[in-house]
């Protein structure tokens, strides 16, 4: 067997899982579970996961990241990706898709005024969304919104443009990004290849004049190789299948990612491979380009 | 996210924010604190009753004997092996933001094996956890720090305290106004943390030690990455209600290469060959504090723990091993005047 069939075969099996060997469900790594699952025609076993996120789903429409932790809620973005990704969402999960939307345009990362922040180079006024309520912007959670109001065809929304600025604001000099610092007491951070390749997917179809979109596009290809670990590669190769940029070793190094993992109780490793192998054709990818272009 | 009423920031119970404290609250919940550390009965920690011993071992290698340099020197602050047969013990690294290009950032992983085949060896049942603050891929930060390979080598079970399972519990310290912390399994578990940090330089801070690694105990999936609700609600304030907060803690320090400059990230390595082991983390950190030529009085955090979760004075600290004063070697520190007012006085660095 093929090892995309038995990745997706052990989807099947269970789409519910978690990050390692905890037991209950989260959200996250059910969410991309779904979207792999919808994206291969398994239908039955990507409803199971979807169902699951409208159990947790919260009366404000938000998502948490677990059952048992309705807070912080950054994880509605994942949901709110995962059932639009279904081919009825419009008629199965209408009503879910609404309120968290309406729950991500009111949700707001705290702006820092200019003059309290005066260690830190990026600009502190925007805003985004962050990780936990009350709490400034940061990449991950602001990628990870903005592809789910893109794929919701809101990618003209103020919120999502000034999300994007946030991003190519937080972009480094020579490409990528880290958390979300630039520079701290003048000191230029470093680049990670996980929010790099996520903002690439973020930035697909957007213009950056400074030029650094260009910049984090080739830190990425060039910092990828055949022992990044899976969650970096994964990200990065999705990212890059986005901007159309995939390298040629990407399936040789997704294959050996599914070795490294063979015996792994990591649910959202595996969810995240199975997007992965998908390239273009995962809905974090396919249904965001379609989103924008309406 | 600030504009839906239901989500808080994680542990802010709005109706006690503004909870005041007197000097007797703040006595009492100290006493709390400190008990959290020091009540477990098989755990001999002297302090406050007796000076809190703190041993320092020179001219150290990571590929020399740690082994028993580390062994000796938990025995010689009072740790009784024969109390931890049959604990759990966890063993907290520090792998913030690991790179192969600055291995000065983060715990050695030869630190880490040492310390585990010492509480092995006395038969205690051992887990590494760490939940790096900066990078939400946990396995890079283990390949890059090189400790995914020591584990395998001792087949150490690893704890990603970034995405386990949590369970609330309330803020002992209460210095900030957070009620409690979301601490992940592996931790509530555990009858002994070791918190085993890398000696290095803060840029917000001055020094960052074995009270500021516990940092890495609150999980990201709570707090963010970085765990921004703690920056939010002050970091002097919740390094400490963090520490009073934990099971039973000790420190065992990775002083042999250090990092000075813009720590905790961007610095360069200072070669001290030093290990640093307390049963009272307050007082390991105070004394590497001094080594390093900073005021452990002007130490934000340590201020605040200060005679609350162990003695800063030197003279409630019993010098076990080598004696810091031979040691001094002052770290370099960005040059902002707030962390050169942190400097003991009369320290100068070329």
């Amino acid at each position: 067997m093929d090892w995309k069939d038995e990745l997706l075969r052990r989807l099947v099996r269970e789409p519910l899982g978690g990050y390692g060997e905890e037991v209950s469900p989260a959200t996250e790594p059910t969410a991309l579970a779904a979207m792999a699952l919808l994206a291969a025609g398994e239908l039955p076993a990507a409803e199971r996961a979807l169902d699951f996120l409208s159990g947790i789903q919260q009366k404000d429409g938000s998502i948490g990241i677990r059952a048992a932790d309705p807070t912080p809620a950054w994880p509605t973005s994942l949901a709110l990706l995962a059932w639009r990704s279904h081919p009825e969402h419009e008629a199965k999960y209408g009503s879910q898709i609404a309120s968290a939307i309406e729950w991500t345009l009111e949700a707001k990362g705290l702006p820092i005024p200019k003059q309290q922040a005066q260690a830190l180079a990026h600009d502190t006024t925007l805003v985004g969304w962050s990780w936990a309520a009350q709490t400034h912007s940061w990449i991950e959670p602001t990628i990870l919104h903005i592809l789910s109001l893109k794929a919701c065809g809101l990618g003209d929304h103020p919120r999502v443009r000034e999300g994007v600025q946030l991003l190519i604001d937080r972009q480094l000099p020579g490409g990528g990004c880290n958390y979300g610092n630039t520079y701290v007491l003048g000191q230029a951070l470093r680049p990670h290849l996980q929010p790099s390749g996520m903002l690439l997917l973020a930035l697909a179809d957007e213009e950056d004049s400074s030029g650094r979109k260009e910049k984090s596009i080739q830190y990425v290809a060039q910092a990828l190789s055949d022992s990044t670990t899976t969650a970096s590669l994964n990200w990065s190769l999705l990212g890059l299948a986005a901007v159309g940029n995939t390298p040629d070793e990407a399936g040789l190094w997704l294959a050996h990612s599914y070795l490294r993992l063979h015996r792994t109780d990591s649910h959202y490793r595996l969810a995240l491979l199975a997007n992965a192998s998908l390239g273009a054709e995962s809905p974090l990818v396919k249904l965001v380009a379609a989103g924008v272009m309406g | 996210m600030t504009a839906n009423p239901r989500e808080s920031a994680e542990g802010t119970d709005q109706a006690s924010a503004t909870t005041k404290f007197d000097r007797r609250g703040w006595l009492i919940a100290g006493a709390v604190a400190t008990g959290a550390i020091v009540g477990a009965n098989w755990l001999r920690n002297a302090w406050p009753n007796e000076k809190a011993g703190v041993f320092l071992a020179r001219n150290q290698r990571y590929d020399g004997t740690l082994v028993r340099t580390i062994r000796d020197g938990l025995i010689a602050v009072g740790l009784l092996p024969e109390v931890i047969r049959g604990k759990r013990v966890l063993l907290k690294p520090n792998l913030v933001e690991p790179t192969r290009s600055s291995p000065q950032m983060t715990t050695h992983p030869a630190m880490i094996l040492a310390t585990a085949e010492v509480f092995r060896g006395w038969g205690a049942t051992v887990a590494v956890g760490e939940g790096p603050g900066h990078v939400r891929d946990t396995e890079m930060a283990l390949v890059e720090s090189g400790v995914a390979e020591a584990l395998d080598s001792l087949k150490l079970p690893f704890s990603d305290l970034n995405y386990q399972e949590v369970a609330f519990r309330p803020n002992a310290g209460q210095a900030c106004k957070l009620t409690g912390f979301y601490f992940p399994q592996s931790v509530l578990e555990a009858d002994l943390i070791v918190s085993l940090p890398k000696m290095k330089t803060h840029h917000w801070m001055g020094v960052t030690l074995s009270l500021k690694n516990m940092y890495g105990v609150i999980p990201g999936i709570k707090y963010g990455w970085p765990k921004n609700v703690l920056h939010h609600h002050g970091i002097p304030q919740t390094v400490f209600d963090i520490n009073a907060s934990l099971p039973p803690t000790i420190a065992v320090v990775d002083g042999i290469v250090c990092m000075e400059g813009d720590g905790p990230i961007m610095g360069s390595a200072k070669p001290m060959g030093l290990v640093g082991i307390g049963l009272n983390p307050t007082a390991v950190d105070a004394t590497l504090a001094r080594i390093m030529g900073m005021e452990p009085r002007k130490i934000p955090y340590l201020a605040l723990a200060a005679n609350q979760l162990g003695p800063l004075d030197d003279r409630h600290i019993d010098q076990r091993g080598e004696t810091w004063q031979g040691l001094e070697s002052p770290f370099k520190l960005l040059d902002k005047d707030f962390l050169l007012d942190m400097r003991r006085p009369g320290i100068l660095v070329s």
